[in-house]
């Protein structure tokens, strides 16, 4: 099956117009396999991306590319219970999640 | 859902922010499209279940607002577009990923699929999923003396 998703780019569009992230230390929730992360996280501090689907994480850890290997890590964890200190992240992304 | 935004709340900043992003269900549009032209044929169904997880997610962000935990400060509509080669790879999509959120009712399936048989060799067929993105500030929290 041949899918596109987005050709015009109206997600990775508007998400910039609502946040700036340059610097930023940003949580997203539900990231599944990436494929919003991609699209904002050369220009954070940091990103860590979080999703109950562990075969999906596997998905983003192997597609991650090479220069966000420091910049981007993946974890198994659920919204209800963050493993994360208080005000530790600048901007969170509930990811098509809420 | 209000559980989880209880947590995010703990661990955004002081000033933070929020962004939810999501779809949400408005009988997205069905349309086939070519380079020479593109044109509705027809509308999703929305179903129960769908309407209910909105509505769930509505009040979970109204009850962080009227708690103050978050200020809402922009929010906008957009739309997502899936596009598929055929209705029936369409079709197959929305049974595999869709199934009892939203459905296909007979007669857009049938205009759908007419309307791409006639279209040009290069048409393809999308559904404009309507999305909602929100910013929501984080209130800081009063220290009690």
């Amino acid at each position: 099956m041949t899918i596109q998703s987005d050709p015009e780019r109206n997600e990775k569009k508007y998400l910039h117009k609502l946040a700036d992230f340059a610097q930023k230390r940003v949580l997203e929730i539900g990231c599944g396999e990436g494929r919003l992360t991609w699209q904002y996280a050369k220009e954070t501090r940091s990103t860590v991306a979080i999703d109950l689907d562990a075969d999906a994480l596997r998905v983003a850890t192997i597609d991650r590319p090479s220069d966000l290997e420091s910049k981007v890590h993946f974890s198994l964890a659920k919204s209800e219970q963050l493993p994360f200190s208080k005000e530790t992240f600048d901007i969170a992304v509930l990811a098509w999640s809420l | 859902m209000v559980h989880a935004l209880s947590e995010i709340r703990r661990t955004l900043k002081p000033n933070g922010i929020l962004i939810d992003l999501r779809p949400v269900l408005d009988r997205w549009q069905i349309e086939f499209a070519s380079t020479r032209e593109s044109r509705e044929t027809g509308r999703m169904q929305d179903f129960p279940v769908g309407l209910a997880d909105d509505e769930a997610a509505n009040q979970s962000v109204a009850h962080a607002a009227q708690n103050g935990w978050f200020t809402r400060e922009q929010d906008d509509f957009f739309s997502f577009t899936y596009s598929w080669d055929s209705p029936k790879e369409m079709e197959e999509w929305i049974e595999e990923e869709w199934e009892g959120f939203i459905g296909l009712d007979e007669e857009t399936r049938q205009a759908t699929r007419s309307a791409w048989a006639l279209a040009d060799a290069d048409a393809r067929v999308q559904v404009r999923v309507k999305m909602l993105i929100t910013r929501w500030k984080v209130v800081a929290q009063t220290s009690k003396p």
